[in-house]
């Protein structure tokens, strides 16, 4: 029989308490019992400088009135030969050590400082092997100070359990951006209920009750961060009645304001955020990638990063890896810098020119190909790095084992293990696993969606992880790292080009990691099974069949029809999939009119049986066109599904030609909604001017104003996209479209439409012409 | 972004920008052509970055002299079947 203080159960919370240390919080293992455990935790960081300036440290920390211990100790640091001397400054708790670091950065900013800025749980979980959600047991006194912890349970298994969380879900009745809600939902144990906000001080007393009566573990809420918390505090002020959020009593809530960051070229927006205390606050609009991979994939990022649940929901997956680099950089007793202090080695002309490059991206062959296999390397970056052993410590270094990398006169150093490929190797096989377990299981499985989100919260962890090596932030990055990564990148792909040629294949078109090939004869799994053996045999790197296409079309830039763009396709899978990309339907600025009419197009093409017979559909898509045309004139098309969204890039000072978003934005503007760079605004084109309508004003615009003929012409070129590959030119799309022209023959059929002999006929086909040039 | 090298795409585009001049002098007709030149360069900008060569406009000759050739190579096979089709 369990001893009194003994208990077993998943871990919900954890977070730091300015006297107890460190505070856990436990949901017993038959999902009945909370228990708030709490453990002593002295927190130490590292600080390596001058022996003056360390001196002059240390007679100043005696000074202070915080009880600390000193030594001086050697610690490893990754970029650095040999043991570094550093002093080792150790606080009483996590909360103490952060406000004598903020502090010391100020004093001596000119110090290096090691594990200064690491959140409580990562040091704990470094410490114990406990995460969010682990199974756990503990030896807890009767005031529940933890006295012996033991985890039952790891992140890198296939099957995590199933922890019975009390979810409350609460979301006003409308979005709070367009228009004042009036009611808030509520749904807890399978009832729902709804307590209207006009009734403030009814409202804070029922929903008090409920938080009371079944303290949910996580509160689900729609805006909650920023705009729900926030209400409710207000009307918590004005009524001095105080909600039980947290459930850590006294602790109130934790916010942190919106802000808007660059990456990659575009802006992005970050919400406020309102984090709780022993209960788990989950925003669903703010929470990143939600909507890929729903509240499974934020346990498993939660799980995997060893972050609180709360952050892991709203962190990216850039800092989510670099968590993970950090907790193996802990584990191993190498030194976390504060800032990241290496530079870039100096190069020759030649090998600058030979290292600064990324993935290698063909220009497919433009036109429509029937039979096309696409084959795509595993997360091939990081199999790369953890197959050669890429590190920022290893790249450049010369053991009795070193690799050379492919073009780089660089060597990789294989007698230590790198940190990177150390942190990757468990989620990199996990991911494999979740994988080939997916491949062969049926969708109504009911492992099939926990697996689906858990392999796609790895593959965002996966992919930036590439990028973390050679972002100038990051803790663990070296840009020669980044660039041995591609340089191996380039050589897999084209060995695995010369293997498919070397099989009798013809390589249409290779995207860094991925290529497409085809052979007469070959369409079954079967047919490419020896190529997939092959490339695995010449660069190591293991690859997957995606899929095989009945057709694909690769499509040309949209101002010059001569010129191929990597990333602009459509093809339809045997098995029915669609994979799409660049194109109308896949972009956040294109109306829902437009998309569901190419979506419309799209389904049309797939009843044809083979690609030769596809332009047999073109009459059932001219009629199409034509209703739909004929819809819009007469206005009997919802306003709704004609908005277009857009993100706003800068501020409306800073546009010296307003967009039409910008304009949408500035009319909201007037009437006090403000936007920030990175929110998206939504619109109507209407006819005259400013030309656009903001659909958040508070009246809705007349129908009749919407600027039909603008709308038409974007329907003209979503179409044109689907219709250029099987050989319809603009002008003849125009005639179909726009003048009461009748559908004629399809345009292989006619002479100066497709100027080489009527490739659609054949079975497999080979480069499709070009048309001339058309100069709009 | 933060690159020291430009890019391969970003090198065509200020290639073919410093021929504008010369664009511009020649004849309508001979101006499409031209734009035929380059845009046969830009099929192979892969190749032209993988070989990361000094001076990368030769790169983008020799793609030229390649389309063009493929060009030739296909004429020539089309002159051929169509000889043997009138022969029969």
């Amino acid at each position: 029989m369990p001893s009194k203080n003994e208990l077993r159960g998943w871990l919900l919370d954890i977070y730091a308490d300015p006297e107890q240390g460190v505070v856990l919080w436990m949901l017993d293992e038959d999902g009945t019992k909370r228990h708030r455990l709490h453990q002593p935790f002295p927190t130490s960081f590292y600080v390596h400088g001058e022996n003056s300036d360390l001196r002059s440290l240390w007679r100043h920390l005696k000074s202070l009135s915080f009880p600390l211990r000193l030594s001086r100790v050697e610690r490893q640091d990754l970029f650095v030969e040999g043991p570094l001397p550093v002093l080792r400054i150790e606080a009483e708790t996590p909360s103490v050590q952060e406000i004598l670091f903020s502090h010391l950065k100020k004093q001596y900013p000119g110090l290096t400082y090691y594990d200064a800025d690491i959140p409580v749980d990562l040091r704990y979980a470094a410490q114990t092997g406990i995460f969010p959600l682990a199974d756990f047991r503990v030896l807890a006194s009767e005031d529940g100070e933890v006295q012996e912890l033991e985890t039952f349970d790891s992140p890198w298994l296939i099957d995590a359990p199933q922890v019975p969380l009390l979810v409350m879900a609460l979301s006003p009745d409308c979005n709070p951006d367009h228009r004042e809600p009036t009611a808030l939902k509520v749904h807890l144990g399978g009832k729902h209920y709804r307590f209207p906000f006009r009734e403030e001080r009814g409202l804070l007393v029922k929903l008090g009750a409920l938080l009371r009566r079944h303290d949910p573990d996580l509160l689900l809420t729609v805006w909650g961060d920023n705009w729900l918390i926030k209400k409710l505090h207000e009307l918590m002020e004005k009524h001095h009645i105080t909600l039980p959020l947290s459930r850590e009593q006294g602790r109130g809530v934790e916010r942190r304001e919106e802000r808007f960051y660059h990456s990659y070229g575009g802006v992005i927006y970050r919400g406020p955020q309102v984090r709780l205390f022993g209960r788990i606050h989950i925003s669903t609009e703010n929470t990143v990638m939600y909507h890929d991979y729903g509240l499974e994939g934020v346990f498993e990022m939660a799980r995997v990063t060893s972050l609180r649940i709360q952050t892991a929901a709203r962190v990216s997956p850039g800092t989510g890896i670099s968590s993970m680099q950090i907790l193996t950089a802990l584990r191993q007793g190498v030194l976390v810098p504060w800032h990241k202090q290496q530079v870039e080695w100096s190069k020759s002309a030649y090998n600058l020119l030979q290292a600064d490059r990324g993935g290698m991206v063909y220009q497919p062959t433009i036109g429509l190909h029937a039979q096309v296999a696409e084959i795509d390397f595993i997360s091939m970056y990081p199999s790369i790095m953890e197959h050669f052993n890429i590190s920022p410590e290893t790249v450049g270094k010369n053991g009795t084992n070193s690799t050379f990398v492919p073009e780089l006169e660089m060597t990789i150093d294989q007698d230590q293990r790198g940190l990177v490929p150390d942190t990757l190797q468990p989620l990199l096989e996990k991911r494999i696993k979740l994988k080939q377990a997916l491949a062969g299981m049926n969708p109504k499985d009911t492992r099939y969606r926990p697996y689906k989100a858990r392999s796609s919260a790895h593959k965002w962890l996966l992919v930036t992880c590439f990028g973390y090596l050679g972002y100038k932030n990051a803790r663990f990055g070296r840009i020669e790292a980044h660039e041995a990564v591609t340089a191996y990148g380039r050589e897999a792909l084209l060995r695995a080009k010369e293997a498919a040629e070397d099989l009798g294949f013809r390589v249409l078109h290779m995207y860094v990691d991925g290529l497409w090939v085809q052979k007469e004869g070959a369409s079954q799994i079967n047919d490419f099974q020896p190529l997939l053996e092959e490339i695995l045999d010449r660069t190591g790197l293991p690859t997957s069949l995606e899929g095989i296409y009945r057709w694909i079309a690769f499509l040309s830039s949209r101002p010059d029809p001569r010129v191929p763009v990597a990333n602009r396709y459509f093809g339809l899978f045997q098995n029915g999939d669609w994979k799409v990309r660049g194109i109308e339907i896949r972009r956040d600025d294109t109306s829902r009119w437009v998309k569901n009419i190419q979506q419309e197009m799209l389904v049309l093409l797939a009843d044809a049986e083979d690609a030769g017979r596809l332009t047999e559909q073109l009459p059932h898509i001219h009629a199409l066109l034509q209703s739909k045309l004929v819809a819009l004139r007469q206005h009997n098309v919802p306003l709704e599904e004609l908005l277009i969204s857009q993100k706003i890039s800068r501020t409306l000072e800073e546009y010296k030609v307003p967009s039409p978003a910008a304009r949408a934005a500035a009319q909201l503007a007037d009437i006090g909604k403000h936007l920030i760079p990175g929110q998206r605004v939504r619109f109507l084109y209407t006819r005259g001017k400013p030309g656009v309508y903001a659909w958040d004003l508070p009246r809705q615009p007349d129908p009749g104003s919407v600027d039909t003929d603008r709308y038409a012409e974007l329907l003209c070129r979503a179409a044109f996209t689907i219709l250029q590959p099987l050989g319809v030119e603009e002008q003849t799309l125009r005639w179909w479209m726009f003048t009461n022209a009748g559908y004629g023959a399809a345009p292989g059929f006619l002479s100066g439409s497709c100027s080489q002999q009527t490739p659609l006929l054949g079975k497999l086909i080979i480069d499709s012409p070009y048309p001339e040039p058309t100069f709009l | 972004m933060g690159r020291t090298v430009t890019s391969i795409t970003q090198t065509f585009l200020k290639e073919r920008a410093a021929f504008a001049r010369f664009r511009r002098a020649l004849r309508n007709s001979d101006q499409r052509v031209l734009d035929d030149l380059f845009a046969s360069a830009q099929k192979h900008l892969a190749a032209s970055s993988y070989a990361s060569h000094a001076l990368p406009f030769e790169t983008f000759l020799l793609s030229m002299l390649l389309e063009e050739h493929k060009e030739i190579m296909r004429l020539k096979r089309e002159v051929a079947e169509l000889r043997h089709a009138l022969q029969k």
